[in-house]
């Protein structure tokens, strides 16, 4: 828990793992790879047109503008045309490069998105049970948007490449030895990369963390406002947001004096130095024998064509490391194989008749503490087994077994005679309906709420299934009816008229086992007496399990199971259990004397 | 420009950093016009053959010194601009802040969380573009032109400058005519990430909706579909962004064809050397980033602009409660009487409260209840002083609320709603939250009294457990004892339960209650709540209905009355007296499983 509490920005991956992460991530952009190997094509067509248009004017003043000679006026504008022709085809392949990389880049990275959804959608309860849905939230959007910074400093990487490689041809070809002596730039131009990769790394890192701790502070109090002024703590949090505000500010600072040291002025310099070297090379050669005007013009023009590019190189270096962070988090999550349960290889059966069948079943969360022992019932078909009991007993985790949200680790469930595993998962969400304690609505429209995915179901019968559970009075009476907007989380509505919207759902389907997780939420007498009434509906020819709050909705249940940690300590017809004379027994006549059990 | 001149005050503030920093930049630009020109003459000097060992030293020594001259005034304009920048963001940010801090229920209700946070964000991030980007990009801009062309003029040729220099206002034209069509893709591929965003985070939020119908696959379709309206909205991003360059590059072009075809002559006329030329060449290139500068210049103004106005907005609402200097500081013990005529939220003309009129004793618990909507919630927010704006009175101890300084009236009261926001942090300090200098003794007390503290001695760390948006997950239960107990550690003399025992299971409620009404007897309690039981034992129960008291008198009096209440108690009964009798242990809480 604690490590999850800290901001990513606190802790460096090792090189081992980031060279494993780049890779995978590599690997798994296979499928855009002819995009990527397009884009590099075109890219290394560029740097040749850039390599060409100095080498062209360079001849140009070599051959042509000697004070002696006399230029026609067609070479001149031969040259023009020429150089002004490879220019138009290198802003063109700089543009596809560009595009063809960013979109390749892209492709890849909602690719990688695809795969989180879907990976989640594999993974069982027991995971989203554990992970904060914010958290997932931000694995599956801003952690692959991330990835576009992985992929921009791949195409950086192999623009500057390729255009260091154009502009040492070009050199090449005039002079061979003055070539050879620009290879010194090299270890140069790596050296200062890696001074500046390892210093702002680390202070970009801790930029990022004061950030995100400063980000959290305004939400923070702006969240809990209510409270801070309630408290009276506005001056308390004043100054506490002003030191990580300092705090900020400080580190930020600190970025910008190692930028100014060793980004673009650093860069300049370099290129100053490298200048300098070209000169003094040529100029002293020109002592002995003759140096043309192109030679110089050509020698300058392709230092600058070599040092240009470094800057963002430098510049995405940071966003780089924010990548690979989030391609290692991203990876875990792809990784991860908290499966929810799986149904055997063949599962085809189908549930027709409802019966359901728990036969010695052990379950437990983690594997140490058992929540359910040796739990033993049978509900018939279109029986109703109520699940009675304090919080912690199993009422939930045997519906949890029963939905097939989690594994149970021994015994049996079985539903009409065939083990649950050998039903397919289809016919199992299709024939039991589950209605959830808290309703989840989806944005949309009533009707989506309804349907969910499943166009074919029609809008007929969306709105008897309404009918049926009593929603459709409330429904009606909206602006646009079935077709009211539902924003996130249904916030616009009650927390009844959800659960009326959701139990249309779940009749909409038609399923054979209902199961219901009694709701326990502030919801007003008269809405909560409806929802009794749309449940006694909707158990109608159904089985159906159900987690009970209230004794009087359970009164008629075929079967009455009394939970205490895991184990059934009474079970039976309301009738039997008061004959019984136990616990069941004393609540009933507690129920008796309620009005003098007043305390 | 006008944000600059909004901005004014804090160039005058910062004066000596901005005047430094522009100085340092003009440095910058003066030298970066001189190694053209020396190797525009070291080429004429190699040509001819006049090169010796001295002119050899002289340039490159020349050279060299510029190249380590400015990159000092380069480093020292680069920390004093951004600086400015960065501190200017620091500043409003701060300011911004504290604003919120004062702010009242109203703006918090009008606002929502994430547009406030965008204002601290992305809008000081725009104003503070300005600062840096923005002066820079009109400075440097600006003079570089200036000097780029004065030199080319002085070192090359007018005439070939002129000609040479024309296509170039092309490329600022270019860039300020697509710097909002990126704006504009940018924006619409912003809001493609929110809708996906907003897509998992629902996928996530209703997992178990979908897997129990089973739609896993479908739903992954959906979010496909949207992830490929998303890929088409980036690509017109990739592709206006792969525009920019080569846009410069082309309009370039036709400055490097005056340079081969109108250069080259001149150089053949002898008008001008060819080390002159190669001059011209570099300046070229340096005319290329001011370009750039000038066409994003007014983009970056334009968002600057709007974003400090949007920030301005905010900072110049008003809070609607207003802390009197004069009032009274000390609030003493006393009586609270409530005689409220008419209430009506700000936003909302549809009356709330209507002639409540109450009087509780100090010492005494008043207990209200009724459905929801009822305005019993409202009532409290007008104890709370959230709202001042209504018609009646309400004293504490003989004295308008109003009257009392906000800071010793908020003090005297402890207020726990149902939903209740605790803070990341301890477990420790969040009880101890409206006084961090409580002891461990005084946090663990007040723990017992919200009987927490056997649950703190589970957690993890104890009373150093996180809890809050990271921590542990708590428990509604857990939740809403924990913001009693730290509503109990300042022992207010006013303490407000509104809903606040909801998630806590009958027996731990009856026992904290036996406990509030042991340790404040002196002192006054209001709970309002939906179970009876909460209530029951209260002084006066009153009952809400419309926004009106109908009902009120004590439990066994309201229960003859026959009325809502009496209605209420009987069928909530049942089902309390039955979760109580099976949930034989103690500690659960009601709805968290």
């Amino acid at each position: 828990m604690s490590e999850q509490n800290k901001s990513v920005w606190s802790k460096s991956i090792p090189v081992k793992e980031q060279i494993h992460v780049i890779w995978t991530l590599i690997k798994m952009a296979k499928p855009f790879r002819s995009m990527f190997v397009w884009a590099l094509a075109i890219g290394a067509v560029f740097a040749l047109l850039q390599a060409a248009a100095p080498r062209v004017i360079s001849y140009y003043m070599s051959n042509y503008l000697h004070q002696t000679s006399n230029v026609p006026f067609k070479i001149m504008i031969s040259f023009a045309i020429l150089v002004a022709v490879i220019r138009i085809l290198q802003a063109i392949t700089d543009a596809l490069n560009a595009y063809y990389f960013t979109v390749a880049g892209e492709y890849a990275l909602e690719d990688m998105r695809i795969r989180v959804f879907k990976k989640l959608h594999t993974l069982g309860m027991k995971f989203f049970d554990e992970m904060p849905a914010g958290s997932l939230v931000t694995r599956v959007n801003n952690d692959t948007a991330s990835l576009t910074d992985f992929w921009r400093f791949f195409m950086q990487l192999t623009f500057a490449a390729m255009s260091m490689i154009g502009a040492y041809i070009g050199m090449w070809t005039i002079n061979m030895r003055a070539t050879l002596l620009m290879m010194i730039v090299v270890p140069f131009i790596i050296t200062s990369i890696m001074v500046y990769q390892r210093f702002s790394s680390r202070l970009f890192r801790h930029m990022r963390e004061r950030l995100s701790a400063l980000n959290a502070k305004i939400a923070e109090s702006v969240t809990g406002i209510d409270v801070i002024q309630e408290f009276y703590q506005e001056e308390r949090f004043k100054k506490e947001f002003s030191k990580i505000n300092g705090e900020y500010f400080n580190a930020r600072f600190k970025m910008i004096k190692a930028d100014a040291l060793l980004l673009e002025p650093m860069i300049d310099m370099l290129l100053g130095g490298a200048t300098v070297l070209v000169l003094w090379y040529f100029g002293e050669l020109s002592i002995q024998t003759i140096v043309s005007a192109g030679t110089i013009y050509a020698f300058t023009t392709y230092l600058n064509n070599i040092f240009s590019p470094l800057e963002s190189i430098m510049n995405l270096f940071s966003p780089f490391q924010e990548g690979l962070v989030s391609g290692y988090r991203v990876l875990g999550i792809l990784n991860n194989d908290a499966y929810a349960p799986k149904q055997s290889l063949n599962a085809a059966g189908d549930i027709i008749n409802g019966k359901i069948e728990f036969k010695h079943v052990n379950f437990s969360y983690d594997g140490t503490h058992p929540i359910l022992k040796d739990l033993t019932f049978t509900a018939n078909p279109g029986d109703t087994v109520a699940l009675v009991g304090h919080t912690g007993s199993g009422k939930s985790s045997t519906i949890n077994t029963l939905m097939r949200f989690y594994d149970f680790q021994s015994g049996e469930i079985l539903i009409d005679g065939q083990d649950i595993r050998d039903i397919s998962m289809n016919n199992l969400r299709k024939k039991m309906g589950l209605v959830l304690q808290d309703p989840f609505m989806f944005y949309g429209d009533i009707a989506f709420n309804i349907r969910m995915y499943n166009k074919q179901i029609t809008d007929d019968q969306i709105k008897s299934a309404a009918a049926f559970v009593g929603a459709d009075k409330f429904i009606e009476k909206l602006d646009d009816g079935y077709h009211a907007k539902v924003q996130e989380g249904g916030s616009s509505f009650s927390a009844g008229e959800k659960q009326l919207v959701s139990f249309a759902r779940t009749i909409v389907a038609d399923p054979k086992i209902l199961i219901l997780d009694e709701a326990t939420a502030n919801i007003d007498t008269e809405t909560e007496a409806k929802i009794q009434h749309s449940l006694l509906k909707m158990r109608q020819n159904r089985t159906t399990i159900a987690i009970a709050h209230r004794l009087s909705t359970i009164k008629d249940a075929n079967l009455i199971l009394v939970l205490d940690e895991g184990e059934v300590v009474e079970r039976g017809t309301h009738d039997e259990l008061l004959a019984m004379h136990g616990r069941y027994y004393d609540l009933y006549r507690l129920q008796g004397v309620q009005n003098e059990a007043a305390v | 420009m006008t944000i600059f001149g909004k901005l004014m005050w804090f160039f005058k503030e910062h004066k000596k950093l901005y005047i430094l920093g522009l100085s340092f930049l003009f440095f910058t630009e003066v030298s970066q016009m001189v190694s053209p020109a020396l190797i525009g003459h070291f080429t004429d000097v190699i040509v001819s053959r006049q090169m010796t060992m001295n002119q050899l030293f002289f340039y490159a020594g020349s050279i060299l010194f510029f190249a380590i001259l400015m990159y000092i005034f380069r480093y020292m304009w680069i920390t004093h601009i951004f600086q400015g920048s960065a501190l200017l963001e620091k500043t409003l940010r701060q300011k911004l802040f504290d604003h919120y801090l004062k702010m009242d229920t109203t703006f918090y209700q009008r606002k929502r969380t994430g547009d406030l946070m965008a204002h601290a964000t992305n809008d000081l991030s725009a104003v503070q573009r300005v600062a840096s980007g923005g002066v820079l990009m009109l400075v440097d801009s600006v003079v570089i032109i200036i000097f780029t062309v004065i030199s080319m003029i002085i070192v090359v040729d007018w005439r070939l400058t002129l000609i040479g220099v024309l296509p170039l206002p092309l490329l600022a034209g270019g860039v300020w005519y697509l710097s909002p069509k990126m704006r504009r893709a940018f924006t619409a591929s912003q809001e493609a990430f929110s809708r996906l965003s907003n897509k998992s985070q629902e996928s996530i939020a209703g997992i178990k909706a979908i897997k129990t119908l089973g739609q896993e696959n479908l739903d992954v379709d959906a979010f496909n579909t949207e992830v490929q309206k998303t890929i088409q909205i980036n690509k017109k991003v990739a592709f206006i962004d792969s525009l920019f360059g080569p846009m410069a590059t082309v309009v370039m072009t036709i400055s490097y064809v005056v340079m081969i075809t109108y250069g080259g002559s001149l150089v053949l006329s002898d008008t001008i050397s060819i080390g002159q030329l190669v001059s011209f060449s570099t300046y070229l290139g340096l005319l290329v980033w001011p370009m750039f500068g000038l066409g994003q210049l007014f983009n970056v103004l334009e968002r600057g602009n709007a974003s400090y106005m949007r920030v301005q907005e905010i900072l110049s609402e008003k809070s609607a409660i207003i802390e009197d200097e004069k009032g009274y500081e000390i609030v003493t013990h006393g009586d609270i009487e409530i005689n409220i005529d008419q209430f009506e939220y700000p936003d909302d003309a549809a009356n709330v409260l209507n002639d409540v009129s109450l009087k509780i004793s100090a010492g005494d618990t008043l207990g209200i209840v009724g459905r929801v909507g009822s305005g019993k919630t409202t009532l409290v927010k007008l104890l709370l002083r959230q709202f001042d704006d209504y018609s009646g009175k309400i004293t504490f101890a003989n004295k308008d609320i109003k009257a009392y300084k906000l800071s010793a009236y908020r003090k005297a009261i402890g207020y726990v709603a149902q939903e209740n926001f605790l803070f990341s942090t301890t477990v420790r300090d969040n009880i101890r939250f409206a006084d961090v200098n409580k002891t461990q003794a005084e946090v663990e007390e007040a723990a017992k009294m919200a009987a927490l503290h056997e649950d703190i001695f589970n957690f993890p760390e104890g009373y150093d457990t996180q809890v809050g948006e990271h921590g542990v997950s708590l428990s509604g239960g857990q939740k809403q004892r924990l913001a009693i107990a730290r509503a109990l550690i300042i022992n207010p003399e006013i303490l407000i339960l509104d809903d606040a025992l909801s998630a806590v299971d009958a027996r731990t409620e009856k026992q904290i209650l036996r406990t509030l009404k042991e340790t404040r007897q002196e002192k006054t309690t209001i709970i309002v709540a939906h179970r009876i039981s909460s209530v029951i034992s209260a002084n006066e129960i009153v009952v809400f209905d419309k926004g009106r008291i109908v009902e009120r008198g004590q439990h066994d009096e309201l229960v003859a009355q026959q009325g809502w209440y009496a209605h209420m108690y009987e069928q909530q009964q049942v089902a309390i007296t039955f979760e109580e009798n099976l949930s034989g242990k103690g500690d659960g809480d009601v709805g968290t499983e």
